[in-house]
């Protein structure tokens, strides 16, 4: 598929979106959506440098927060009336959308020279007192409000969309659909193999013939225009900026934790991990506390570390590794008693919380799989399954009694039955 | 005949260490020169320094009539100074067909005046493999490759770049005896074909059957160069060896 034509299928699909989530009619969806397609930008910005050139950035949240910084400034700074003929108007978002990137871009450009010498840990430790010296900057640039925070009042209504939102949620569409895009050509292009090959051996790729600083420069640039583009509109969306909300750790743990989760070799990963974790994190936050969402989104990431290693695409791909790690008799253990964890809390829910319960519910039953697959005994699947059955159905204590005890025999059985083969083994002399 | 690569006095430090002293070598092209030398004597440094991976303090290289000091590794390469790894170092994500695309794509298509299609790049990939008989496994990953088709992928890879002088750092060892034979065949071969190769090896049954001269390192310093019966004649070169 040429890069255009996924460019218009992609658009389609944010056209739908943006069709479907207008016949709700609800403005939290918009509230709710933005995030998500935000997380979708800075994901994938994040995996251009990070998962296709194999260098970790934590410091997302710089370039984020650049972008949205540029925009306080203009939003302070104009009008600007330089004499009584040339004023300079206030501009429109996409315009400051372009600003971000370029301000972002450059500084990306800038962090790449200074920093790309140095490998693993200590470009990311860099990358990360990067984020630092930002804050500090502007926390004491008085201008575009220092510590105190800035407010950037937006309109209600715009024409011909209506609620602000909403024109927010469709411009954030349009970046999520700019970033795949961009990311989709870059994976398949020359480009992409000479990331791969950087991330797959620099010493190897600079002798192939690839200019792996020049590359690296080149990641580091889009990935940090990206998420200047993701940052731009920020203001107008949350009304209110202060440092510590545009330099918020959540952008720099979260633009790494959806790429991981979702695969990192591949323009679907970051997207899957986003849309995933990103949903999850705005259901779990107005369905229970923000704490136990908390508790939630990590215990997710500690189990997509262990079951996908390579990310939720590479367990599609069936590399059989993972099942075989989590089939292990210690590790089986481990995630099923923090699995079941969260499905009390959950229940207490009832039934806001729904989605995020058959999620660990899958989890049970995947696990439940993966160990009676290696021990021959398939049938313990089914213990999972009743009990997630029985938890769908309202009724009397009793079955959240049986499906508790159903768990507690399927972890037993777990443990305690060993593989037949290896059964054999020791019993031969 | 010109000389293709001329090492001048080259020098290269590691703090107070010493790693190469003063070395000046000259090899022709269409010549088939064999580098050997003791454990630690600065063999792959000098190869480093060739190839513009470590920049040496001292000297100069000159290749094809150019200097290359101060060129970075994969501008050597596209001038073609190839080189193969002591380990094998394959791109792990790719499949072996697309780890030869990475020098086409690279050195071959970035060298002015030469620009190769999609499909001649396959075609040029696919020749490479059959050369040195990995054509079956073109689709796999190097994971699945033994250690002598990790060798051979290593050479393919530096053959692809098209190089007029291709340094071989030790291909071989580790490997059966067939299997050393199997790499100085096609070692010859490839010389045949006109690319000029310096080979670094211990394994002195492949270095003899190979080399037309024969250098040899020692603590950094080069202490014979000349046809390979009378050079491991030499005293100093089995003194370094055997000790005395």
């Amino acid at each position: 598929m040429r890069t255009l034509t996924f460019f218009l299928i992609c658009t389609a699909i944010g056209i739908g979106v943006f069709a479907a989530a207008r016949l709700v009619d609800n403005d939290y969806l918009f509230f709710a959506g933005y995030v998500v397609l935000q997380y979708i930008v800075l994901a994938t910005a994040w995996n251009i440098l990070g998962g296709y050139t194999g260098y970790v950035n934590f410091g997302s949240a710089a370039f984020f927060a650049l972008g949205a910084y540029a925009t306080v400034f203009l939003h302070k700074a104009l009008p600007l009336e330089i004499s009584s003929l040339i004023v300079i108007d206030p501009l429109p978002i996409p315009v400051l959308i372009v600003i971000g990137a370029v301000i972002s871009g450059f500084v990306g450009l800038g962090m790449g020279y200074l920093t790309l010498r140095l490998r693993g840990a200590f470009f990311a430790i860099a990358t990360l007192a990067l984020a630092v010296v930002l804050q500090t900057f502007i926390t004491n640039w008085s201008f575009v409000g220092g510590a105190r925070g800035a407010y950037v009042i937006r309109p209600n209504e715009i024409e011909p969309i209506g609620p602000y939102v909403q024109y927010l949620f469709l411009l954030m569409l349009a970046l999520a659909v700019t970033a795949l895009t961009v990311a989709r050509f870059i994976e398949r292009s020359r480009l992409g193999l000479g990331f791969a090959a950087i991330r797959d051996d620099e010493l190897a790729a600079e002798a192939s013939g690839v200019p792996t600083l020049k590359l690296k420069l080149i990641a580091t640039t889009i990935s940090g225009a990206l998420m200047g583009m993701a940052g731009a509109p920020f203001p107008y969306y949350i009304g209110y900026l202060q440092p510590s909300s545009a330099f918020a750790l959540d952008y720099a743990v979260n633009s790494i934790a959806m790429p991981m989760i979702g695969g990192t070799t591949s323009w679907v990963g970051p997207l899957i991990g986003a849309v995933l974790l990103g949903t999850l994190q705005q259901i779990a936050t107005v369905t229970i506390s923000s704490s136990v969402n908390l508790l939630i989104v990590g215990l997710l990431i500690v189990d997509c570390v262990i079951i996908a290693p390579t990310g939720i695409l590479g367990l599609i791909e069936g590399r059989r590794t993972a099942r075989d790690v989590v089939a292990d008799p210690a590790v089986f253990a481990l995630l099923f008693g923090i699995n079941v964890i969260p499905i009390y809390f959950l229940h207490q829910e009832a039934l806001t919380a729904r989605p995020l319960e058959i999620i660990f519910w899958a989890v049970l039953i995947f696990l439940a799989l993966a160990r009676g697959r290696l021990i021959g005994q398939l049938w313990l699947i089914t213990l999972p399954i009743v009990s997630a059955a029985l938890s769908v159905v309202p009724g009397p204590p009793l079955q959240g009694l049986i499906s508790i005890l159903a768990l507690v025999i399927c972890l037993a059985c777990g443990l305690l039955l060993r593989p037949r083969e290896a059964a054999t083994r020791s019993g031969t002399p | 005949m010109t000389a293709l690569l001329e090492v001048d006095n080259l020098s290269k430090r590691f703090g107070g260490f010493v790693a190469l002293d003063g070395i000046t070598l000259s090899v022709k092209a269409g010549e088939r020169l064999g580098l050997i030398g003791p454990n630690g004597s600065g063999k792959s440094t000098l190869v480093n320094c060739i190839c513009g991976t470590l920049a040496n303090e001292m000297g100069t290289v000159r290749f094809d009539g150019a200097t290359m000091n101060g060129l970075t590794a994969h501008e050597r390469t596209r001038r073609g100074l190839a080189r193969s790894f002591q380990l094998p170092r394959p791109f792990t994500s790719m499949s072996i067909a697309e780890n030869l695309r990475v020098p086409l794509l690279y050195t071959v298509n970035a060298r002015p005046g030469s620009h190769l299609s999609p499909a001649a790049i396959d075609e040029r990939a696919a020749e490479l493999l059959s050369l040195v008989g990995l054509a079956d496994k073109a689709k796999h990953l190097p994971r699945d490759l033994t250690q002598v088709e990790m060798r051979k992928l290593e050479l393919a890879r530096a053959l692809a770049a098209e190089p007029k002088l291709l340094i071989a750092d030790e291909s071989m060892a580790g490997l059966s005896n067939t299997e050393v034979a199997d790499i100085v065949a096609l070692l010859i071969r490839l010389n045949e074909r006109g690319i000029t190769i310096i080979l670094i090896e211990h394994i002195m049954r492949a270095v003899m059957s190979f080399s037309q001269r024969l250098v040899v390192l020692v603590t950094g310093k080069k202490i014979a160069d000349g046809a390979p019966d009378i050079v491991i004649r030499n005293p100093e070169v089995e003194r370094a060896y055997i000790g005395q």
